[in-house]
């Protein structure tokens, strides 16, 4: 596999309806029905705007509309827009930025339009992710024309029905591959949430008890939908293979070793999380390769963040970790998040204070998992978003001081 | 994103002004790739317009500085911005891809 077998294709983001809701569970067996073709018009002018929204409704489109750049890519996410017109000069967002940035998680077709010749020229013999390129005035019947044309190139139904199969049975399978078993360890809780930016992503969790506690695993791969996916699946499943390994760093140095090479060829990477937790005295060790939003919360509010003790797994050669631990007091967190979370923020700091008042009083660990989820809104996220949360109960039984 | 680059005295800058995430890491694999096989192997990316770094773009980097290497060269990074130095520290990536203030400093010392 090369690296650019890694980027995003039409088929990598075909549409599959998903809950925007915290979901651990996949329904099975969702209808295949035909859903309305939708559009976004996105163009500052009304009367522009007005006539683009008569053109397309007319065409059987169901449109929504907007001003600027950045409510327009709500919009185009809100929807899932099969159709997105967008005028290059908006009050907010240059045009071609818009452009950029749908096409992260759409692959809606759109088409440009602009007032002036020569920027016509210049943009079309550019690669900037547009479909088609009409010059202001235009006149509907050519609109719609284009339209036609652009829809008519498209795939077959029967292809993308397989392809939309495909990715649901993918989306099942990367589910069931989160831990599903209650953990009952006497005073402590462990909860997770993930959502995922397309259908499949690549960040994962997992965590299994062991005769003296828990151990979890918190990956996050580079990049996101199937190829993501494949790796996250992929370095689950060597972690797991080394749980019998009683030495932390070596498990974990054995464990990296194994795919590092792979992750190589591919031009890939993951960021990985690994801690072993002993129950009764609460000590946490653990290695950090190249994640850095692990953090221990305090029973008092107080947060501290682990830092990385090296790459990502697969990112370069020769990398060595180092294991580190802590203790876990009754009434403390372990909290690992993904940089889905991360991106919401300007910096380090930030995010490390967002996460320590989100998760601050919350009742029970998978309140605070939902917390921390709301941090990065479903509606502008443009990452998958994971958070782990291992908490030793307050007043619990254990020998740990307070 | 926008790529250019200028061969100087000792060294190719690549320009890269936007965001450098999952659909330009692409291109700045294959523009660096290109540079490289033009026969510049010591390159320094200009990060001064890239205000925004995925784990995509790091990817990008990191092949970019191996296919320097094994040509030979090396690749270095300039005029790092906040959010793309904090990607870098997170991962301690910024161990090995170095980081200086101006292209120019990059290959000053050597």
């Amino acid at each position: 596999m090369t690296a650019g077998s890694l980027r995003p294709n039409r088929l990598d983001t075909l549409r599959v309806r998903r809950d925007k809701s915290v979901k651990t569970v996949l329904n099975r067996g969702m209808p295949a029905t035909p859903e309305p073709r939708r559009a976004v018009v996105i163009e500052d002018d009304p009367d522009i705007r007005g006539l683009l929204v008569r053109v397309l409704t007319k065409q059987g489109f169901e449109v929504t509309e907007a001003g600027a750049g950045f409510p327009g890519i709500e919009a185009v996410r809100n929807t899932r827009a099969d159709l997105v017109t967008l005028d290059l000069n908006l009050p907010d967002l240059d045009g071609l930025e818009v452009c950029n940035r749908l096409r992260e998680f759409s692959d809606a077709f759109i088409i440009m339009l602009t007032a002036r010749v020569d920027e016509l020229d210049k943009l079309t013999g550019l690669d900037n992710g547009a479909d088609d390129y009409i010059n202001k005035p235009f006149s509907p019947r050519e609109f719609q024309s284009r339209i036609n044309a652009l829809f008519r190139r498209s795939r077959t139904p029967a292809a993308d029905e397989a392809a939309q199969n495909d990715l649901r049975r993918a989306a099942e399978v990367q589910q069931s591959l989160l831990p599903r078993e209650e953990v009952r360890l006497d005073g402590y809780e462990v909860a997770g949430v993930f959502r995922p930016s397309r259908s499949v992503g690549g960040d994962f969790y997992d965590w299994y008890q062991t005769p003296g506690g828990l151990h979890l695993t918190f990956a996050d791969a580079m990049g996101k939908g199937m190829g993501a996916a494949l790796i996250a699946a992929t370095a689950r499943a060597v972690m797991r293979s080394v749980r019998h390994d009683p030495d932390l760093g070596n498990a974990f140095n054995l464990a990296s070793r194994s795919i590092a090479s792979d992750l190589d060829i591919s031009g890939s990477f993951v960021t990985l999380f690994h801690a072993r937790l002993d129950a009764g005295s609460g000590k946490v060790s653990y290695v950090d390769a190249g994640h850095g939003l692990a953090l221990h919360l305090q029973a008092d509010g107080g947060a501290q963040r682990l830092p990385s003790s090296g790459p990502p797994v697969g990112a370069w050669g020769d990398a060595d970790w180092t294991e580190a631990d802590l203790a876990l007091a009754p009434g403390d967190s372990l909290v690992v998040v993904s940089d889905g979370v991360l991106d919401v923020f300007g910096s380090v700091e930030e995010f490390t204070d967002a996460v320590r008042r989100s998760t601050h009083g919350q009742p029970t660990a998978r309140e605070a998992c939902a917390a921390l989820l709301q941090l990065a809104p479903a509606d502008t996220a443009e990452d998958d978003v994971t958070a782990v949360m291992v908490r030793r109960l307050a007043g619990a039984a254990g020998t740990a001081a307070p | 994103m926008d790529l250019s680059y200028e061969v100087k005295d000792s060294y190719a800058e690549i320009k890269a002004a936007g965001r450098l995430n999952m659909v330009s890491a692409p291109k700045l694999r294959e523009f660096v790739a290109d540079v490289v096989a033009s026969g510049s192997s010591r390159i320094v990316v200009n990060l001064e317009d890239t205000a925004f770094m995925d784990s995509s773009g790091l990817g990008a980097l990191i092949g970019c500085l191996k296919a320097a290497r094994q040509a030979g060269g090396d690749l270095r990074i300039a005029a790092v911005q906040p959010q793309v130095k904090m990607v870098l520290e997170l991962t301690s990536m910024d161990r090995v891809l170095t980081s200086y203030a101006t292209a120019d400093e990059a290959f000053g010392n050597d």
